[in-house]
């Protein structure tokens, strides 16, 4: 009798150890397996802020399957250089032109005299608003990789992140000068650019302002290509740029503050003339993880608008005193 | 007196046995190099795809191995060469400094040696590295991505059935020709491939 009991018990116990092992073995915690060398980046990335002062007001959906440049004129049209063409919309988001280009423009820009300027790997394209090609130059250098392209009056300005410099053109594409080539024996330290983000752009008084990526700065220059002055610092914190290289774009508002996107922690925020944090406009969780090239203009009404590659959306924001 | 290890004719004959005899063996020589050339590119080994890798820990904590037969790989035609590395240093580090607070990896397996000003060379430290992906995280964040994780042939023991893909969450881990061991992104493709 106990010899039976013996036998059950032993029996049941070896059944329980094997329905324990395949449980383990199939629907064990791998799933939920903790991970001790985590690194938590969305501890970098708070959502919730007091400092956030604009709002999203509205989203246009181009007529492209992919975006990468954006700009405004006076008159509040936007302008979108997405894959093989450029496209034209009035200040609601109605489009009003598009025309084709023979390759992908990669930043793009207007002038005062009504031009588009088009940023296309290794050379400049100037068209009309009709979408006539008036002019095209060649940038100098080996490994060009044009990434903004800047208008003031009669000057254009170029920032080239595979030669890691500016050049300075005349609006019929004579080359004037190079601006912050490295010379060491100038004292000129040169741009630090680690990877394709380098933008540049015109302030309030018709000033040149280029970011220097690699030391997350803002770097102002005379009309002679001299530095006059700089800003920025690096850090994680909101007040200032993260990561290797940022901010990755910028845009200037009619009183000359400086409106910044980053990569690596996707922010947009506002910075006063000189330099001091203003407020944020959109936080990391309103992007996609990961998100890069969120490029930035600013229309006539001070909106800011804001090209989202991943969503494939131009975004626009609105100061929320303004509403 | 000619003997018949003399004669000419015999000679000639011997001559053309050795030849065939040769022939014969530079054949089957062949034939083997060949049959062997083709086993090996038949055969597959597990690897990692980085394009898929979320940095999980896993292939830190589930290799049979300790430390893991994972590493990161270092493929500097995509690095930045950055002061501010992303992979190297935690965030909210307040001098860029090689002290041990700094670092972003649990077992200093990262380098960093002066260029010129400003930049950097990092050099991942093999046997110290033990595949956890804090590194490869912060790279891809905030830098090109240029450090990934791949499994190193020369210290994997090629498990029939990988424990790490086992419980991999991302799916990253697949057989590939062993002619080819290494998936790496971008830029580096080409170079890493060139690894033994």
């Amino acid at each position: 009798m106990n010899r039976k009991i013996i036998l059950a018990g032993a029996l049941i116990l070896l059944l329980t150890v094997i329905v324990l092992m395949g449980w383990d073995l199939f629907f064990g915690s791998q799933g939920n397996q903790e991970n001790p060398y985590a690194y938590d980046l969305k501890s970098l990335k708070p959502g919730d802020t007091l400092q956030v002062m604009y709002e999203e007001t509205q989203q246009i959906l181009p007529g492209f399957s992919v975006i990468h440049g954006i700009a405004t004129d006076k008159s509040g049209q936007i302008y979108i250089a997405g894959d093989n063409g450029v496209e034209v919309l009035d200040s609601t988001g109605k489009r009003l032109a598009r025309f084709a280009l023979e390759e992908t423009g990669r930043c793009i820009a207007t002038g005062s005299n009504g031009l588009i300027y088009i940023g296309i790997q290794d050379h400049i394209e100037v068209y009309s608003k009709a979408g006539k090609r008036l002019n095209k130059w060649k940038s100098p250098g080996d490994i060009t990789i044009i990434t903004s392209v800047a208008v003031s009056g009669d000057h254009v300005f170029v920032a080239d992140a595979g030669n890691k410099i500016v050049y300075h053109y005349l609006s019929d594409g004579q080359l004037l000068k190079q601006i912050g080539q490295k010379d060491p024996e100038k004292g000129i330290p040169g741009f630090v650019i680690p990877s394709p983000y380098f933008d540049l752009g015109i302030g309030k008084k018709g000033e040149l302002w280029v970011v220097n990526p690699g030391r997350h700065t803002f770097e102002q220059y005379d009309q002679d290509g001299e530095m006059i002055t700089s800003w920025g610092k690096a850090t994680m914190a909101m007040e200032g740029f993260c990561g290797c290289c940022n901010p990755s774009h910028f845009a200037i508002l009619s009183d000359g503050s400086f409106v910044t996107s980053e990569k690596g922690i996707e922010r947009i925020k506002v910075y006063r003339q000189n330099g001091d944090f203003a407020c944020v406009v959109a936080t990391p969780d309103m992007f996609t993880e990961g998100t890069t090239g969120l490029d930035l203009a600013v229309d006539s009404r001070d909106r800011i608008l804001v090209l989202d590659p991943d969503k494939n959306q131009i975004r626009i924001f609105t100061e929320k005193k303004k509403n | 007196m000619e003997t018949p290890e003399n004669d000419p004719k015999i000679n000639r004959r011997k001559f053309i046995a050795n030849g065939a005899r040769a022939s014969v063996l530079i054949g089957i020589g062949g034939l083997a190099a060949l049959v062997a050339k083709k086993t090996i590119a038949g055969q597959t080994v597990w690897q990692l795809d980085p394009a898929k890798c979320i940095q999980c820990g896993r292939c830190a904590t589930n290799c049979v191995l300790t430390p893991s037969a994972v590493k990161c790989v270092h493929v500097y035609a995509m690095c930045g060469y950055c002061d501010l590395c992303g992979g190297y240093f935690k965030p909210e580090t307040k001098t860029l400094t090689t002290g041990a607070e700094n670092q972003l990896c649990p077992t200093n397996a990262i380098k960093r040696k002066f260029v010129e000003d400003p930049f950097f060379e990092y050099t991942i430290d093999e046997p110290l590295c033990i595949g956890c992906g804090k590194c490869v995280k912060g790279c891809g964040a905030f830098g090109n991505g240029s450090l990934q994780l791949q499994i190193r042939h020369n210290i994997c023991v090629r498990c029939n059935q990988c424990s790490i893909a086992r419980s991999c969450p991302a799916d990253a881990f697949s057989r590939v020709p062993a002619n080819q061991p290494y998936l790496l992104k971008e830029s580096g493709q080409e170079e890493n491939n060139n690894k033994k």
